[in-house]
């Protein structure tokens, strides 16, 4: 598998409860953000339909390793911005959580690592893209494995510092036990990097308006179409 | 349209429609507040309870409700490997490194590797609460119809959230069949013989490229038509769903009392209350 989902009873209550907290003030601000820029009907829609892909993307698995599947956040943080992006994965969160592909307790945790993936998906590729110059594949792979990564070590050091439950090891020993695991998704992260690269080039080319808002520079959004996204 | 789902470990969201919408069970006439509660109660008592013998109780009540609601069994065991994968490859290695008495074990090397029963235990209670809640949870969303699902979810989330969400539910038929009809064109030109990272990693970008792309045009045309017909970000709810009956209260509270006394139990118990 690509990516850690936990499960329900993975960590202790008192954590569980935290990380709700974290993921709900985070899901707040996303949504005044969207309130206060008067979400557009066309904006939910598009970040609807992230989140559906997103869903629908755990059926098919990619055979490396054994078998892996795309978390495609980042790439939905490039395509739909951190806002709508956000949202986006509470809702693919929830999904996943009614059918076994990661606990309802946990929704909160889980959060919180898919919006690290979507934030740094989006500003990494924004920075690459605007200030850099970068081409869209370097972009998109970079900003892809770049949130992947982070998201992986951050996983680990989500879990080390609040434990398995029921557990008797200490934050270095859960630690050490997790480095397998932040191994093969980073490793997962570089392939995914790679499907986001190929998937941002072919939307460059078949429906570029999709990364307008994205790719933009701030003071130029007056002078172009609106984004498609927008 | 194939109209078909590409795994066995993951409900085919017809599937779940299927159940909610046709189903006649007990558990179907249950009120959906109830259920809705009744989950949250259990996804608790799951996090809460150590013991391994009341978590395996907790199991085999989830078990009963899902059968009682005449959902397949079957099928549930094929959908229980992912929840269990994901379960074991977070703990696979505490198996071997949670301090215990050694089970099994050999030399390797210089170091003794070995299954204790603290890491076996620890891997079985969580199998056992993540199957739990997998069962209870998928009961009932195969027992509460759309139009109860609006309701709900209008009432629970703020407007942008739950039309998110709801749209989110529509899409799922249209971009599951998007993806199976473009894997099955694959398929059928040899695409599951393509080996090798590169080739591999392109072909499977080029799935996901066009499944976006075909996703984006079509919310496009559904906002544009929502938006003609009145649509302003307000999901329109069909049903009203009333609270729950005097026997959901009960069996809510029931659950409720079990929780604040595993609670207690947990937190408080061993200072002597």
């Amino acid at each position: 598998m690509a990516h850690v989902h936990l499960e329900d009873g993975a960590i202790s209550p008192i954590w569980v409860l935290l990380w709700w907290a974290v993921a709900a003030a985070l899901i707040a601000f996303a949504l005044y953000t969207l309130r206060h820029e008067r979400t557009s009907v066309k904006r939910l829609t598009v970040g609807a339909m992230c989140a559906t892909v997103g869903v629908a993307a755990f059926m098919v698995t990619i055979p490396f390793f054994g078998g892996l599947h795309l978390n495609l956040t980042p790439l939905i943080g490039i395509l739909a911005g951190p806002a709508i992006g956000s949202l986006s994965v509470l809702v693919i969160n929830l999904f996943s959580a009614a059918v076994g592909h990661g606990g309802w307790g946990v929704i909160g945790v889980n959060v919180v690592m898919n919006l690290v993936e979507v934030m740094i998906g989006y500003y990494a590729y924004r920075s690459l893209r605007v200030s850099l110059r970068a081409g869209r594949f370097t972009s998109g792979f970079s900003a892809a494995t770049l949130a992947l990564v982070a998201s992986a070590i951050i996983v680990v050091i989500v879990i080390a510092v609040a434990g398995i439950q029921d557990s008797h090891l200490d934050e270095d020993e859960t630690a050490r036990n997790l480095v397998f695991i932040a191994a093969a998704n980073v490793v997962a992260g570089v392939i995914e990097g790679f499907v986001t690269a190929y998937i941002v080039v072919f939307i460059g080319r078949v429906k570029p308006d999709l990364l307008e808002e994205v790719e933009i520079r701030r003071g130029e959004a007056n002078m172009s179409v609106p984004a498609a996204a927008r | 349209m194939s109209g078909r789902t590409y795994t066995k470990h993951m409900p085919d969201v017809r599937m779940i429609a299927q159940y909610a919408e046709r189903g006649t069970s007990v558990v179907h006439s249950i009120n959906p507040w109830t259920k809705a509660f009744v989950l949250i109660l259990v996804v608790a008592l799951v996090t809460v309870v150590t013991d391994l013998a009341a978590l395996l109780a907790i199991y085999a009540l989830t078990v009963a409700f899902y059968v009682l609601a005449r959902l397949p069994v079957s099928l549930l065991i094929g959908w229980y490997a992912i929840p269990i994968l994901f379960v074991v490859t977070l703990v696979i290695m505490f198996v071997f490194t949670e301090p215990g008495d050694e089970i099994v074990g050999f030399e390797l090397g210089s170091r003794r590797v070995a299954v204790t029963d603290n890491g076996l235990l620890l891997m079985a209670k969580l199998v056992v609460r993540a199957l739990a809640v997998v069962t209870f949870s998928l009961a009932t969303f195969m027992t509460i119809r759309y139009k109860q699902v609006v309701y709900i979810a209008c009432k629970t989330m703020p407007a942008a959230m739950a039309t998110m969400f709801l749209l989110t539910y529509r899409f799922l038929f249209v971009a599951t069949d998007e993806l199976t009809n473009i894997l099955d064109t694959i398929h059928s030109r040899n695409g599951s013989l393509v080996k090798g990272i590169a080739r591999q990693t392109r072909m499977f970008g080029g799935i996901f490229s066009h499944a976006f792309v075909h996703a984006f045009d079509r919310a496009e045309r559904i906002s544009k038509a929502m938006e003609s017909r009145g649509f302003d970000g307000e999901f329109p709810v069909a049903e009203r769903v009333p609270g729950p009956g005097a026997k959901g209260f009960v069996a809510v509270s029931i659950l409720t009392v079990i929780l604040a006394v595993a609670v207690i139990d947990r937190y408080l118990g061993v200072k002597g209350w």
